[in-house]
């Protein structure tokens, strides 16, 4: 102990020798200097200080984080739109908004890996061209979607904010491989070998050239950039692919370059899913696409119900995405990107557990757009956007009654033209003033009698002002 | 007191009958809407040299000015139609212009400026047309012989054309750009300036004017001439020119407000009422920046559905300023223009609103709401002489007085 002193207080010395020297040559700038750091830094508190906190939290619902865990009755905090806490003791700052999911449930926003039209005419332009304020913006919110992909990009759906509205350009890079173009699929083989060529040999450079500084590097001519990519691991490779052959191939030569296919359609993907599986792929199914099994082959085929539910177990990790992607009021009914958890519910009706479902609509899109680091599933540090329904999210009957995207509340169905009507929320299941048990219940008057029914207590904080219309009261 | 020793000083001036081109002359009437402080029942305006010199109620009027009294009329500002392209071609293109004017393009002799002079229009704004920043709008006064003669004020606003994409808020961007460029040479300019001058003067102290620097052509620094590109933007920073916003749906606000940023600059608004536009998400935005919207007086639908919106409405009640132009650009529906805006008032429009939405709004997107466009001492006398209330369908013009000269109607003393 002592000597460490000695040798602290000599080195101490040695420092304070050498600061002796050269202090008064650079004193005053550094002071000066310093002075105006401190400037600075009052500066960033000030706009500290102006820039407050945006808190939000949804109370006492039944939170399906997406990852596996379902708290009941737990709280989800927002802090400036990335979540600060998920659980049950969560500490709610009193400035914050809250909104009560009291008997409701839950869920991520949900993610649409296609989508049409939701952020009005643009040209592709997204950040300088989306309409916030568009009508299918709101029905998608309204069916759940608060991020969705298209033309390769992955966008938020922020309502009435056009500011951050791109998170990620170009993450899917899309091949074709298929048998019925058997010269293409060889030229793409000789990409992906050519490319996997160049990467071998560049490792090798770089590990051979600490010792022999004069090594060339290997030339980069004639090299794919977008395979490279594909092999590096920047981006996902996405194939159109339904037939058991084609998908065959698909799983061969991810298998032998070492990436995994994302495989849109895989229709027959069931009967090669053990394939599947070990090419570690991902499957982009509608669960409802139908399709006959060519009755001169003798192997399996054609379209199965339990698709979905077979790939799943074989590791396929599953996407579902309905047969439209547009919000689409013809034709037949419940198809379009409106639909999206309606077509979830489909796998589950072929077998598909109810979580994985719900990763079908949430996080598994979310890796497709690489966007998942963002969005995908309750957690914190993500994007807080949620929505919030009066039952199973897969559910037909289930009406989404509240949508936030990243901390806004963007959508209350009381307050939507196009859905406030439909199965108004009684006001007591969102905000009961008072929980009465049965024996209390029975005391109500009874129909008939002259009374009028009690009517729902409204000095309620968490009460929304828009109350359905209750019936009035039939005479007897 | 002071109003009738006025008129008696100006008495001895005057002698014979109405002189109907420009003389003074006093025009009682049953009632006056002022636009800017309400109505006056049993109005007196004394007009002298195309100017109101007087206007109050039941004023007494020297005697020798030539009265005209007509008890059954209703008087109000002559109505301003300050987005219009009336009696000229048309072109279009995605071009930026900012210079260019549409008077080159005018003919005085072109009928329509007669027939909505005869409706009760007194000014016209006539802008450049086409996308993107096409040209500057020009007011004019629907009569004169030569082109000068109808050109009240050659540059009145900017007219941009913004549409949310990205080629649109490139040029905005752009153009903002070049302001802060041309900036920075005046700046660089000034401090050259300075230089050159403190050695000139590097002997003389400064602050010491002696007799020969006045002679100095250099004495005051001349920032140099903008380019004409950049020119009326430099005029719009520098309040000295309007600038007129086209948009069609929130969503080009929306970008409008991202492309022009932290800049701080008067504008105002032209919506395109189309049947189903989107602009009641917006409402409280442009209420509380106060901004003057010119619009159609057209109640239009909650996209996709047959609910009826009064968007004139909503805006005046969130604090914006409407200014009204006709539903379509035709001498018919300028005729039809106070109907139209009654049929608004129907609906809910605060009529104090609808009659400033006529004359003294669009008079503002002009920039000529100091001269113009209400019933006030030292106004041009652009008059609208009505057979009754100016919103019923079935009121008639009477008479229009421009610059102070009867230009229609039949009048006697």
């Amino acid at each position: 102990m002592k000597s460490w002193i000695d040798r602290r207080s000599l080195s101490f010395l040695a420092f304070s020798a050498c600061m002796g020297f050269a202090l008064p040559s650079f004193a005053s700038p550094s002071a000066a200097q310093e002075g105006e750091k401190k400037e600075e830094a009052k500066a960033d508190d000030k706009k500290k200080e102006e820039k407050k906190d945006e808190w939000f939290a949804v109370l006492n619902g039944d939170v399906f984080t997406g990852t596996g865990a379902v708290l009941r009755g737990a709280t989800v905090l927002s802090k400036n739109g990335v979540i600060e806490a998920v659980g049950h003791e969560v500490e709610v700052p009193t400035e914050a908004k809250t909104l009560d999911a009291t008997g409701l449930r839950v869920y991520p926003g949900l993610v649409a890996i296609n989508s049409a039209g939701l952020f009005g005419a643009t040209g592709g332009d997204f950040a300088d061209s989306v309409d916030p304020y568009n009508q299918r913006m709101t029905l998608a919110l309204a069916s759940g979607i608060t991020t969705a992909g298209q033309s390769n990009v992955a966008l938020k759906l922020k309502r009435r904010d056009i500011k951050g509205v791109v998170l990620r350009e170009r993450y899917l890079a899309t091949l074709s491989f298929t048998n019925s173009n058997p010269q293409g699929k060889r030229e793409m083989f000789e990409r992906f070998d050519r490319a996997a060529r160049y990467l071998r040999d560049y490792r090798d450079w770089e590990e051979k050239k600490r010792d022999n500084k004069d090594l060339k590097e290997p030339a980069a001519s004639g090299v794919d950039s977008t395979v490279r990519s594909i092999l590096e691991g920047r981006v996902l490779a996405r194939f159109n692919a339904s037939n058991r052959e084609d998908l065959l191939e698909i799983a061969r030569l991810a298998q032998r370059f070492g990436f995994r296919p994302v495989i849109d359609g895989c229709i027959e993907g069931w009967t090669v899913a053990d394939e599947l599986g070990r090419a570690g792929a991902y499957a982009v199914i509608t669960p409802r696409d139908r399709r006959d099994k060519e009755e001169q082959l003798v192997r399996d085929g054609g379209s199965s119900i339990e698709n979905a539910a077979i790939l799943h177990r074989s590791g396929v990790q599953v996407c579902v995405i309905p047969s439209t992607t547009g919000v689409d009021l013809g034709g037949i009914a419940g198809r379009d990107i409106l639909h999206l958890p309606i077509e979830a519910g489909f796998a589950v009706r072929g077998g598909l557990t109810d979580q994985a479902a719900l990763e079908a609509i949430t996080i598994v899109p979310a890796r497709l757009l690489g966007v998942s680091h963002r969005v995908g599933s309750l957690e914190k540090g993500k994007d807080c956007d949620l929505i919030v329904l009066d039952g199973d999210v897969m559910h037909y009957q289930s009406l989404v009654q509240f949508t936030v995207v990243e901390g806004k509340l963007v959508y209350d169905k009381s307050q939507e033209l196009f859905y406030a009507h439909i199965r108004p929320r009684p006001s007591t299941q969102l905000a009961p003033e008072e929980r009465k048990d049965k024996g209390e219940a029975e005391e109500t008057p009874k129909e008939g009698s002259e009374a009028k029914p009690e009517e729902a207590p409204k000095e309620g904080d968490g009460e929304k002002p828009a109350d359905p219309p209750k019936d009035p009261p039939k005479d007897g | 007191m002071t109003i009738l020793t006025t008129l008696l000083a100006l008495a001895p001036v005057l002698t014979g009958p109405v002189d109907p081109s420009g003389g003074l002359v006093a025009i009682k009437v049953g009632r006056a809407e002022t636009v800017s402080h309400g109505p006056i029942d049993h109005a007196v305006i004394l007009v002298d040299n195309g100017k109101i010199v007087e206007i109050g109620a039941d004023l007494p009027v020297a005697r020798g000015i030539p009265v005209i009294d007509r008890p059954e009329w209703v008087v109000m500002p002559g109505l301003v139609s300050c987005y219009t392209r009336l009696g000229v071609e048309s072109r279009a293109g995605q071009e930026f212009n900012p210079e260019v004017s549409p008077t080159p393009e005018l003919n005085p002799r072109h009928p329509d400026y007669k027939e909505v002079l005869e409706a009760g229009v007194t000014t016209l704004g006539l802008y450049p047309p086409g996308t993107g920043v096409p040209g500057h709008a020009s007011a004019l006064r629907p009569k004169g012989k030569t082109v000068a003669d109808m050109v009240v004020d050659e540059d009145a606003y900017l007219k941009v054309y913004f549409r949310a994409n990205s080629a649109s808020k490139k040029l905005v961007r752009d153009a903002w750009t070049k302001v802060d460029e041309y900036d920075d040479k005046v700046k660089k300019a000034k401090e050259k300036w300075d230089k050159d001058n403190k050695s000139k003067g590097s002997d003389k102290k400064e602050g010491e004017a002696k007799p020969d620097d006045k002679k100095d052509d250099k004495k005051t620094f001349v920032p140099p001439e903008p380019d004409p590109k950049v020119k009326p933007f430099v005029q719009v920073r520098d309040g000295e020119l309007g600038m007129l916003v086209s948009i069609t749906q929130s969503a080009d606000w929306a970008h409008w407000l991202d492309a022009i940023g932290e800049r701080k600059f008067d504008y105002a608004l032209r919506v395109v009422m189309t049947r189903e536009i989107d602009m009641y998400e917006v409402t409280e935005e442009i209420g509380k920046r106060g901004l003057r919207m010119v619009m159609e007086p057209q109640i239009t639908l909650v996209p996709g559905t047959m609910r009826q919106r009064n968007l004139a409405m909503e805006f005046a009640k969130a604090g914006a300023k409407i200014a009204f132009k006709p539903r379509n650009d035709t001498v018919q529906d300028h005729v039809a223009w106070r109907r139209h805006v009654g049929e608004i008032v129907g609906a809910g429009l605060e009529r104090e609103a609808a009659l400033r939405g006529l004359t003294l709004e669009p008079a503002g997107v002009l920039g000529l709401d100091k001269q113009l466009g209400s019933l006030d001492k030292g106004k041009t006398a652009n008059l609208l002489f009505l057979s009754g209330d100016p919103l019923e369908p079935t009121t008639n013009v009477e008479a229009v007085m421009l610059d102070g000269e009867f230009v229609f109607g039949e009048v006697k003393e």
